[in-house]
């Protein structure tokens, strides 16, 4: 029993600690005070001023329609990437793989380096010396990131599938492109999902890349592309966390939130099921 | 035949993309660490890292923060997730959740909400955070990737072989001999996988020092960036190489231990 | 006139020519010549690895033969895909599509079937075009030709030039143009429902792919298949993943099917009973070959070489000498046969188990042997008689004393001689290399020199002795011979002077003569009495004394 409790106080204060500093800022989203840690009465009033503040909703959207774009861009090349390696050789498939690992194990900051050099030596040598940097630099930048775990998640799902359903498929008369689309595809579609959920996330996330890799565009119009970390860091830098970005940080932990309680009923009740299936089993022996 | 060759050629885009974004970026890495502005040959940039104590104590000082937060890591997270893993304990998947969520709020976020709460706190005790980078920086550290190797280290306990433990627990090891004995060993990919989450991109991260140590702790990202702000492309890129360089010695001396590098991030999903 | 043959009606559905095929340098199809009629239900048999599913993967199209041509009722098919191939398969564990129920897999077929309606313009007279399709076809067979590099110079010209006589054909004359329309749903629905009923699996048009039992996904599979009325049905071992009673029944059911729907079934399986039981012709192949096209009968009575003996059914096999016309000693006895095979003349002798006779009592011409074992099999009992070293497996309906002598014969009819395949290894381009060791198969061996000659001998640095006068062998070429008893065959690859894989293995009364394949394709046949399966990584040894050689080329040549 002491060692329920104590295990149990190990855990809840780890996970304390580790929202402690989240929640400093939720609780103090719901007062106008400039600074947190002053609690200058209940007020819904830095919510209203978030949406109000356009710096804040340029980088926001700019984040989510990078995020989106880089998602979508980065699961294609991902998933038939891995339906082509699937198919491959096996001496192009190691190659293939060894460098896909290359991004995976790689620290972000020499992937950022390594792309900015390319892009300055491209823009000094064949743009004249004009910056190449844009908002398509910065979506390359970020689907180095996304695309190696996209193949990653295909991989396996690829792996299960009947190597013959391809062929059965074009026995049945669907042209190779066919096969792919009517037969491939659904099976490997949770796979593509959570690549796709993957890269969004890894995206949404992402300072360093961002920092080096971006140009103007976007909803910044001639600047600089800012996204929510971008944004937050040159912020962070001169001071206190904004006001805004209090009811910003309550806003993204509900989702969250949400995202993470719906997904872990899910696999609470598949647990569940299949704890049920091995004692159904066990009893039947 | 034709229909093999399609579906082969799907991985074409894929496999362009990789030669353009990762070997030739890496390519390029390798020819501006060098040569110098005017894209002579040169070794300027190994000579002035290697005779700049500056830069060679941020290497240092890298390595040590880095080893010191993947112990840190490690100590809290290896009781965490084995408590988390033991169903008497725990059966509620939420609850592991709950230790990796913070990987989806924005982190930079994250970091300015720890230093402004630390600065509170500190103000308390009459002190501020700019007195106190090593630690500030060391807290932010360790509360951002601890979420990182709860995962690795919680999928490996699931799968430990009590038969093993209970074997040990027969044969007469006390608790520590079971723990060293029986656990640990089974449990090594797990950590060394935890440890390389942790690791690596302690060594190379840039806001994390950046900001809770208010810039007085210079790590080895924080120098790449550096030479980022300042356009040294030269510098920069030897430090890259560096760091790759490292990087793939790490990778090469745990191979043994590790499973698929990409399936650590990946089984959060 | 030539075009009249061209087009006269062939009575072979499947004409395979000199097919090769070669994955990544290992022949798994070699010089294939094969003519399979209409309407029969054709097995092709042979153990795994054989080359059985890469002959049918070439016919459905997902291989192409590295040399030679296919043709489907007397047309080229070599170079079409397989989805423009009038036949369909049932795979080896289904392949089922789990993300569409019964019904639509069934109809997945249907919904790219495209049916041609003849194209006619406004007075209703018929447009004539020429014909794409076909002009793609000719020019991809000439690519292949161009490419193709087992073939002679002489062949490829002819061959090409023909193609180009074709090609310009076919786009000089225009012929029908078609439109093409889909199957529409009320078609589909009925040819759905046909399929399913054929298959007794009415009921379980909705339900979902992976609730179906193994049986029933089978007959998905099949209903599949059918449902685009395929000229052929391919089917790769669609019976493997059944099981023992249902596999029966499936059996009897196919063949069942294949009378009704009259088309032509090709299925290959390992399986020698079920080939015996289903089939009207049985292809038995081994390591690439064709050993042995025949009806089921004919190859159980009268199979041409051990292989397919030992493959069908259960038999003995032993060495033999014919001393006499139509008489051969094996088992220390001579018996009569009805095979005539020249006097002298070592051969194969096959007995099956069902045709030996056995008596507890002495009989003239009757053998003395005795059972080393027995057992109930249910209808008759197996037992296995001890002549000598020899075994002799016979099944008999009668029970007999363990403890007892027993006594054996075999009637004329009961004896099938075949044409000794293998007797020695015979090794014509080996050579001696500097270190005076014979090189076969470029592996080294140690070998008395001396035996190239009579009274020759040799000294310590391999310079041999003859007639008074020197000889030094180096880079001589010979001709080696190995006796299979001779050499040694063992797991251990580490001592051994070659390795190499077990290919087959074949047993011969007191001994296995297993045949050892090193990785330059070179073969070795071993005697041995132990047992090793294919696929097996085996060390061969021999000793010096036991390694003949024969010199090739001029004596005076290597004189010193």
């Amino acid at each position: 029993m002491v060692k329920k409790i104590l295990s149990y106080s190990y855990i809840y204060i780890i996970l304390l600690l580790l929202y402690l500093p989240v929640f400093y800022l939720i609780v103090y989203s719901f007062t106008a005070a400039e600074l947190a840690g002053q609690w200058e009465g209940f007020s819904m009033e830095l919510y209203r001023r978030l949406f109000l503040d356009e710096e804040i909703m340029t980088a926001l959207g700019n984040t989510l329609i990078l995020a989106a774009i880089s998602a979508l861009v980065s699961t294609l090349i991902g998933s038939l990437g891995a339906i082509g390696i699937y198919y491959a050789k096996k001496g192009v498939r190691t190659l293939v793989e060894n460098v896909n690992q290359i991004p995976v194990v790689n620290a972000e900051i020499v992937i950022a380096m390594s792309l900015t050099v390319m892009f300055v030596f491209f823009g000094q040598h064949f743009f004249g010396g004009e910056s190449t940097f844009s908002f398509w630099t910065l979506l390359a930048g970020h689907c180095v990131l996304a695309t190696p775990f996209v193949y990653l998640n295909v991989k396996p799902k690829l792996l299960q599938m009947d190597p013959s359903l391809y062929e059965a498929a074009m026995d049945l008369g669907c042209s190779p492109s066919k096969a792919i689309n009517k037969v491939v595809i659904p099976q490997i579609i949770p796979g593509i999902l959570s690549g796709l959920l993957l890269s969004f996330t890894l995206s949404l996330d992402d300072f360093i890349v961002t920092a080096f890799t971006r140009g103007p565009g976007l909803l910044s119009g001639q600047a600089q592309i800012e996204t929510l970390s971008t944004l937050v860091q040159s912020k962070i830098k001169k001071g206190a966390v904004p006001p805004e970005m209090r009811a910003l940080t309550t806003i993204i932990f509900l989702i969250v939130l949400v995202i993470v309680a719906v997904y872990s009923i899910r696999i609470n009740r598949k647990n569940k099921a299949l704890s049920g299936k091995h004692a159904r089993r066990r009893s039947a022996k | 035949m034709k229909y093999k060759t399609f579906r082969q050629g799907l991985a074409l885009p894929f496999a362009l993309f990789l030669l353009l974004f990762v070997v030739i970026p890496i390519l390029f890495i390798v020819y501006y660490a060098f040569t110098d502005a005017d894209g002579f040959f040169t070794l300027d940039a190994f000579k002035s890292f290697f005779t700049s104590t500056v830069k060679l104590n941020v290497l240092l000082i890298s390595l040590l923060i880095g080893v010191f937060n993947t112990v840190l890591c490690l100590l809290i997270g290896f009781p965490l997730a084995y408590l988390l893993a033991n169903p008497k304990i725990n059966r509620n998947y939420m609850l592991v959740m709950l230790f990796i969520m913070p990987m989806w709020i924005n982190f930079v976020l994250r970091t300015g909400a720890l230093r402004d709460l630390l600065s509170v706190v500190l103000g308390w005790m009459g002190t501020t955070t700019g007195e106190h980078p090593l630690l500030c920086t060391m807290i932010g550290m360790v509360l951002n990737y601890l979420p990182f190797t709860i995962l690795p280290l919680y999928s490996t306990m699931l799968k430990l072989d009590k038969s093993q433990i209970e074997a040990a627990q027969d044969l007469g090891c006390n608790p520590f001999h079971t723990f060293t004995r029986a656990i640990i060993p089974q449990a090594m990919p797990g950590i060394v996988s935890a440890a390389m989450m942790v690791f690596m991109p302690t060594i190379s991260s840039y806001v994390i020092s950046d900001t809770l140590s208010e810039g007085k702790i210079m790590l080895f990202g924080n120098s790449i960036y550096l030479s980022f702000s300042n356009s040294d492309w030269n510098g920069g890129s030897f430090m890259s190489l560096l760091m790759l360089i490292i990087i793939f010695i790490v990778m090469l001396a745990t191979r043994k231990f590790q499973g698929n590098g990409g399936e650590r991030k990946l089984s959060a999903w | 006139m030539e075009k009249l043959q061209g087009k006269m009606e062939s009575p072979f559905i499947i004409e395979m020519k000199n097919v090769t095929k070669i994955f990544d340098g290992t022949t798994v199809i070699d010089k294939m010549d094969l003519n399979i009629r209409k309407g029969e239900f054709v097995t092709i048999l042979g153990p795994s690895g054989c080359g059985k599913s890469t002959t049918l993967r070439m016919i459905a199209g997902f291989e192409t033969p590295t040399s030679g041509d296919i043709l489907l009722n007397g047309r080229n098919i070599t170079t079409i895909p397989p989805y423009r191939r009038p036949v369909n398969t049932v795979f080896q564990h289904y392949a089922l599509f789990p993300n569409l129920d019964v019904y639509d897999n069934v109809a997945f077929g249907l919904r790219n079937k495209k049916i041609p309606m003849p194209l006619t313009d406004k007075e209703g007279k018929p447009v004539m075009k020429i014909d794409r399709a076909k002009v793609k076809d000719v020019k991809s067979q000439i690519r292949r030709i161009k490419h193709d590099k087992l073939i002679s110079k002489e062949e490829r010209e002819t061959r090409l030039e023909a193609l180009e006589k074709r090609l310009h054909e076919i786009l000089s004359t225009p012929v029908q143009a078609y439109k093409y329309r889909h199957l529409t749903e009320q078609e589909i629905d009925e040819k759905v429902v046909h399929a399913l009923s054929v298959v007794d699996l009415d009921e379980l048009e909705d339900r979902d792919i992976t609730t179906l039992s193994g049986g029933q996904q089978q007959r998905v599979a099949i209903a599949r298949a059918i449902t685009c009325e395929p000229l052929i049905l391919l089917l790769d071992e669609p019976l493997g993943a059944l099981d023992l009673k249902m596999r029966k029944d499936m059996q009897l059911e196919l063949k069942e099917m294949h009378k009704r729907l009259g088309i032509t079934f090709i299925y290959v399986t390992h399986d020698q009973e079920e080939a015996l039981t289903m089939s009207d012709t049985i292809i038995v192949m081994n390591d690439g070959v064709i050993q042995q096209i025949g009806t089921p009968e004919a190859i159980y009575n009268e199979p041409q070489n051990a292989f397919v003996a030992d493959f069908i059914g259960s038999s003995n096999i032993y060495n033999a000498t014919v001393i006499a016309p139509r008489k051969v000693r094996f088992l220390n006895h001579v018996y009569d046969c009805l095979d005539d095979f020249p006097v002298n003349e070592r051969v194969d002798v096959i007995v099956r188990p069902e045709d030996v006779r056995l008596s507890d009592s002495p009989k003239d011409s009757y053998v003395e042997g005795r059972i080393a074992s027995k057992v109930f099999k249910g209808i008759h009992y197996q037992y296995v008689i001890m002549i000598g070293h020899d075994e002799v497996l016979v099944q008999s309906i009668k029970d007999f004393d363990q403890t007892k002598p027993i006594y054996l014969d075999i009637r004329p009819d009961g004896i099938h001689l075949m044409k000794r395949a293998n007797d020695l290894n015979i090794y014509t381009d080996s050579y001696i290399g500097k270190d005076h060791k014979v090189y076969i198969d470029d592996a080294p061996f140690d070998c008395d020199l001396s035996c190239l000659f009579p009274n020759a001998s040799v000294d310590e640095d391999g310079i041999v002795t003859y007639d008074k006068k020197k000889y030094d062998f180096a880079n001589a070429d010979v001709t080696a011979t190995i006796d299979p008893r001779a050499l040694a065959i063992s797991d251990d690859t580490s001592e051994a002077n070659v390795t190499g894989e077990v290919i087959n293995a074949v047993y011969k009364g007191d001994h296995y003569v297993i045949l050892v394949r090193t990785e330059n394709e070179e073969d070795f046949f071993v005697a041995t009495p132990y047992t090793f399966n294919p696929g097996d990584i085996v060390g061969l040894t021999a000793k010096k004394e036991d390694i003949k050689l024969k010199l090739r080329g001029d004596l005076e040549d290597y004189e010193i």
